[in-house]
């Protein structure tokens, strides 16, 4: 393996190394990592519907179409936060088809949530149609924030070697969590509605994520 | 998990220096770094600023140690950080990666076999033919010496269908050579 060049670590990296140079614990596995942001998903899931009021048609919705499509998508965004997080781990990145299909994730949950609800409760936005979405989407995209600092802080602990990736993932997944709890206030169904304000929100704060942790990995260096 | 006895010694030595042994990195290195140096002077084709990159791949790793998890193979971790700073330092210099492999890249043993089969522009062509994955598997065995476990822990898949994907490559690679030579993919 050494095949006669020079094996030696160079002094000058040695002492540079040994300068600050301290035992360390490894990282714990990516998904224990990603159960961090789970207060966060929590706290997510109850704002809007505490802080303003219950979607009106909780009733005909029902628990499982109106809380349990939220709890699915708060886990799914848990899982995002955690393929972000193993995605940061040199060696560990996901190769193209896992790949698309972790970004697949958050557009077809969406989608599926938004028909289903849409099929069991057609509420169109009649008024204000901009006025609406836009308040839609700087609430997800708000929400989302703060669950995207933390997944890209967490990331950053790591090595990504491609940290754009590394947040938009974990952007991703903050995304979802912030939508779990702004769609169980929002009522209007409109698939029009929900995929242009509900998921640009979410979309937004991936690509948020993606610029932090981009930043934050070339501060690194 | 199933690993060579190089691949356990070098997860000793890592284990040993996340765990406050320093002297373990000056072992590491003398196992890791010929494989990282020639890794680095075929995509850069000049030695001293591979030699540059080498050092600032070893800083990195000291930097990312935590990272490493003992559970897995090594040198996928370290070729990981490896070609992240070759691309760094090809945005640094303001250049563009070569989007093919070439025939710098490839190990000496193989170089010497590939002198007998073609011109090395002819092998670059075919290099650049051969099906993405089956390539990587080709490189990774070839080239940087990684097991079929290390491969297939760095793709994602099992380690028989590394060996398959670098055997399927191997054949399609003397195929595109014109060359009826026969040899197992080892």
């Amino acid at each position: 393996m050494t095949e006669g060049i020079d094996t030696h670590l160079p002094a000058a990296l040695r002492a540079r190394l040994a300068a600050d140079y301290a035992a360390v614990r490894p990282l714990p596995h990516p998904l224990a990592r990603a159960l961090v942001l789970a207060p966060f998903a929590l706290l997510a899931l109850v704002a809007a519907p505490w802080w303003f009021e219950l979607r009106v048609d909780m009733v005909r919705l029902g628990w499982a179409q109106a809380w349990g499509w939220s709890l699915v998508q708060s886990i799914a965004g848990v899982v995002l936060v955690a393929a972000a997080l193993r995605e940061a781990v040199p060696g560990r990145a996901w190769t193209r088809m896992p790949l698309a299909l972790w970004l697949t994730v958050p557009v077809a949950l969406v989608g599926v949530v938004t028909f289903t609800t849409y099929g069991a409760s057609p509420i169109a936005v009649r008024n204000g149609w901009a006025i609406v979405g836009a308040m839609c989407f700087a609430g997800s995209l708000a929400t989302a924030l703060p669950g995207t600092v933390l997944a890209a802080v967490l990331a950053a602990r790591a090595y990504p070697t491609r940290p754009a990736l590394t947040g938009l993932l974990g952007g991703l997944g903050a995304g979802l969590m912030a939508d779990a709890g702004w769609r169980l206030f929002c009522h209007f169904s409109e698939p029009a509605h929900v995929l242009s304000a509900h998921l640009g929100g979410v979309l937004a704060a991936g690509l948020c994520g993606a610029a932090l942790a981009r930043r934050l990995h070339t501060r690194r260096l | 998990m199933n690993a060579s006895p190089d691949d356990q010694a070098l997860r000793a030595l890592m284990a040993s220096y996340q765990a406050g042994r320093f002297e373990a990195f000056d072992e590491l290195y003398a196992l890791v770094a010929p494989a990282v140096r020639r890794f680095l002077t075929g995509r850069l084709r000049d030695e001293a600023r591979a030699e540059d990159v080498l050092q600032e791949t070893f800083l990195q790793m000291h930097r990312a140690r935590r990272s490493y998890d003992p559970a897995y193979p090594v040198l996928p971790w370290v070729m990981a950080i490896a070609r992240h700073c070759w691309l760094m330092e090809l945005r640094r210099a303001g250049r563009r990666p070569m989007s093919q492999l070439d025939v710098a890249d490839v190990h000496p043993s193989v170089r010497a076999e590939a002198d007998a089969y073609a011109a090395a522009a002819d092998l670059e062509r075919a290099l650049g033919q051969v099906p993405a994955g089956q390539r990587q598997a080709v490189v990774a065995h070839h080239v940087w010496g990684l097991s079929f476990h290390e491969i297939g822990a760095q793709l994602g898949i099992a380690g028989s269908a590394a060996k398959l994907r670098s055997s399927r490559g191997m054949r399609r690679l003397r195929e595109l050579l014109g060359s009826g030579r026969g040899g197992d993919d080892r």
